[in-house]
């Protein structure tokens, strides 16, 4: 298998098992307990139909949209995600540049492995930050100074993950970031000998954001789970998210949002935008999935803040199915991820064009011109 | 497997499978995407339950109906399907005097391997011309022009297929029409020399209602998709269709619609009929089962034009259902494809005889004469 092999979401993600010792590959795949609402999070889509119409002249098809305050040229973009340097040794800067080269938004994490100054160096285009609040506040303050000196175009606040999920295949593989070997993951970094060549010739795995505040993750091996549990602040609530909002001064969305009640919040303290996402089934096993939620938050909110659904994407017709409902934008990150791992920059290009692809040819076969063509009067829920 | 051994659909398909070089298998068998919509496009029929009525003196049945004012003696025919010739050396002609034995309607494509005029001369049960909108106008009305010269009954334009369905296992085989011999597809032909022989030595793969206009499909190697994509107009409107209904000025159909709201146009334009059809799952993904949108579409213009269902049927009763509905008659293309590869004309037989032996029993099982006996009180939904 190779890259030029890859049609879809699930032949990248076979390469990218491939590639991977396994304790990485399971880090990416896996959710929290039985994985019930991770795969919920994709089946979903399958409950509803989407209903063509034809003879609609589609010979020019647009797929832009706006989304916190930046035109984009696809209704989809890589949400923010950690540890790109641990999936391949270029990290967030193949990302970034294969996002920035597609036209779409680069999302990249608190706990990305490439710096924000970096990034805003190789990515020219709209970049969201995506925040994590960790007990130590001054980090907070220096997080959203940097990011606005740096030049991104939006943040995002994560409120799903107060406390971490309970991952249980990281338990059974050892995961740590940085990876350290176990006896019992020794065998698989031996049997992918590329990628284990890579961390170690290329320079040296760091946290390169919150490197000079914490020694954790960094130095020390620590599995995530550990990391969330002492770092993260499970004291945060709406003030502090207000206080961030307000500190950013620019567009600014909630990342794991799921009630319509914070939903409602979410607009009294001026966001932009929320992302009705469950952290792509790795948090609350059993929680609803963001597509089966979208349409109560989008019509209880829909006109005041944009609604970005986050999870389980994985085709073009599933993006389509979520603009039906009312989403402005959809996010993925498994999809990307194993892209990464799979061949680097040229890896997440070619998933991004895939999809861009898709998205253009279903439009075509659903009759719409343009993304405000797509309604629910297009789509069926299947009961 | 043999024929002999072919019971029902899946026989077919498994003796498909055993005698086709398997990029031509995955062809016929597969769907756009992930499949969802092809499989569904059957599943669909098992979320609604017959209910029989008893003691009603079944002993004769008939199965005729009527459609785009032609008596056919079986509520479904063969819809049309591209490159017969493919699947078996008499393509075409094969299906077409099947049909005939059984007096359906056969459906020819624009993307066939035997002639409109040859098949004319070899039948003459009611016959549908498949007609694609090419960009070439001139390609356009030649099609027209030979498809009235030969007295086809009906002709159908297909409205889902403005690009290519993204077919993964085309692209994953490398299937292409014509066929071509890639490293990885070079065993498969190999391992299936029968149709390896009679591809080469049984008249050349021709696409006679195109090849005068394009190389691509005979000359140069394509994918369906890429066809689909490059020759197709992507501008065609409703204009385009009404004006091409008005130019034949006969029975017109619109093939692959699936609103309510198209269903209701394609009776303002003038169309005799509808195929309620996703192109068997090949084009969108994700995309509603004809079964599953039949009532709607029935309930808003059944009584003006004929409403046909298209697409998942594998079984004599999946028809009763669609037209307890209210399709007029179903169609379907592998119900055939599979035979087709299977034995040529005598697979094709073989699978409309056992198809109709099926309706005739379900019909007598169900407490029914006749086709208009069948209505929704039959049917009942098991989930709401």
């Amino acid at each position: 298998m190779k890259l030029k092999d890859c049609h879809n979401f699930e032949d990248f993600r076979k390469l990218a098992k491939k590639k991977l010792p396994s304790p990485i590959f399971h880090y990416i795949d896996g959710g929290a307990d039985d994985e019930v609402t991770l795969n919920r999070n994709t089946s979903s889509f399958n409950d509803y139909d989407l209903v063509p119409s034809v003879l609609n002249d589609v010979s020019n098809i647009d797929m832009s949209t706006t989304v916190l305050g930046e035109k984009i040229d696809f209704p989809l973009f890589p949400a923010a995600t950690a540890m790109h340097r641990l999936y391949h040794h270029e990290g967030e800067r193949a990302s970034a540049k294969a996002a920035e080269k597609m036209g779409t938004i680069f999302g990249t994490s608190t706990m990305g492995t490439v710096s924000i100054e970096e990034i805003a160096k190789v990515n020219k285009g709209p970049k969201l930050f995506q925040l994590y609040i960790h007990k130590d506040r001054g980090l907070t303050d220096n997080l959203l100074e940097r990011c606005k000196k740096a030049g991104f175009s939006s943040m995002c606040l994560t409120v799903d993950t107060v406390v971490a999920g309970n991952r249980e295949r990281d338990r059974r593989t050892g995961f740590t970031t940085p990876p350290k070997l176990t006896l019992g993951s020794l065998l698989s970094f031996a049997l992918h000998p590329g990628w284990t060549i890579n961390n170690l010739i290329h320079e040296k795995f760091k946290l390169a954001n919150i490197v000079h505040m914490t020694q954790k993750g960094t130095s020390i091996d620590k599995s995530v789970i550990d990391y969330i549990n002492e770092q993260f602040d499970p004291a945060m609530n709406w003030k502090d998210a207000e206080y961030c909002v307000k500190k950013w001064n620019g567009p600014f969305a909630l990342k794991g949002v799921m009630s319509v009640e914070d939903a409602k919040k979410a607009i009294d303290i001026g966001c932009t935008a929320i992302m009705i996402s469950n952290h792509g089934g790795r948090q609350l096993d059993g929680s609803r999935a963001p597509f089966d939620q979208l349409a109560e938050i989008v019509d209880a909110v829909g006109d005041k803040i944009e609604v970005i659904l986050d999870g389980g994407v994985r085709r073009g017709t599933h993006v389509l199915k979520a603009l039906c409902i009312g989403a402005k934008a959809c996010s993925f990150g498994k999809g990307y991820l194993f892209a990464l791992a799979a061949g680097g920059q040229k890896g997440v290009e070619k998933i991004l064009e895939n999809m861009k692809t898709e998205i253009n040819r279903d439009m075509k076969l659903m009759g719409c011109k343009n993304l405000g063509e797509l309604n629910r009067s297009k789509l069926i829920h299947r009961k | 497997m043999n024929l002999k051994d072919c019971h029902n659909f899946s026989d077919f398909k498994k003796l498909a499978k055993k005698k086709l070089p398997s990029p031509i298998f995955h062809y016929i068998d597969g769907g756009a995407d992930d499949e969802i919509t092809l499989n569904r496009n059957t599943s669909s029929f098992n979320d609604v339950d017959l209910v029989p009525n008893v003691l009603r003196g079944v002993e004769d049945v008939d199965l005729s109906t009527t459609i785009f004012g032609k008596k056919i003696d079986l509520p479904f025919y063969c819809a049309s399907t591209a490159l017969q010739r493919l699947f078996h050396y008499d393509g075409e002609r094969a299906v077409g005097k099947a049909a005939q034995k059984f007096n359906t309607m056969f459906g020819v494509s624009a993307l066939s391997t035997v002639s409109v005029e040859e098949i004319a001369s070899l039948i003459d049960t009611p016959k549908m011309f498949q007609f694609y909108f090419h960009k070439d106008r001139g390609l356009n009305d030649a099609v027209l022009e030979r498809v009235k010269a030969a007295k086809f009954d009906v002709m159908a334009l297909t409205v889902d297929t403005i690009t290519g369905g993204n077919r993964e296992r085309d692209l994953r085989t490398g299937f292409t029409s014509p066929p071509k011999l890639t490293l990885s597809s070079l065993f498969s032909f190999a391992s299936k020399p029968m149709w390896g022989i009679n591809y080469l030595t049984k008249g050349k793969f021709e696409l006679p209602h195109l090849q005068d206009h394009v190389s691509e499909g005979t000359n140069i190697a394509t994918s369906i998709g890429d066809y689909f994509s490059t020759m197709l107009d992507q501008s065609m409107n409703w204009k385009d269709a009404e004006k091409l209904c008005s130019q034949w000025g006969g029975h017109f159909a619109l093939k692959g619609i699936m609103s309510v709201e198209d269903a209701k146009r394609a009776v303002d334009i003038g169309c005799s009929g509808i195929m309620v059809s996703n192109h068997g799952g090949r084009q969108l993904d994700g995309s509603r089962s004809p079964f599953d949108q039949l009532a709607a579409i029935v309930d808003a213009v059944g009584d003006k034009m004929d409403v046909i269902c298209e697409g998942g049927i594998q079984r004599g009763t999946h028809i009763l259902k669609a037209l307890s509905i209210g399709a007029k008659a179903c169609s379907g293309g592998r119900l055939y494809l599979y035979a087709l590869a299977g034995a040529g004309q005598a697979g094709v037989e073989r699978a409309l005889s056992q198809y109709r032996a099926e309706i005739e029993r379900d019909m007598k099982l169900m407490g029914c004469n006749k086709i208009s006996d069948l209505n929704r009180n039959n049917l009942r939904y098991r989930k709401i």
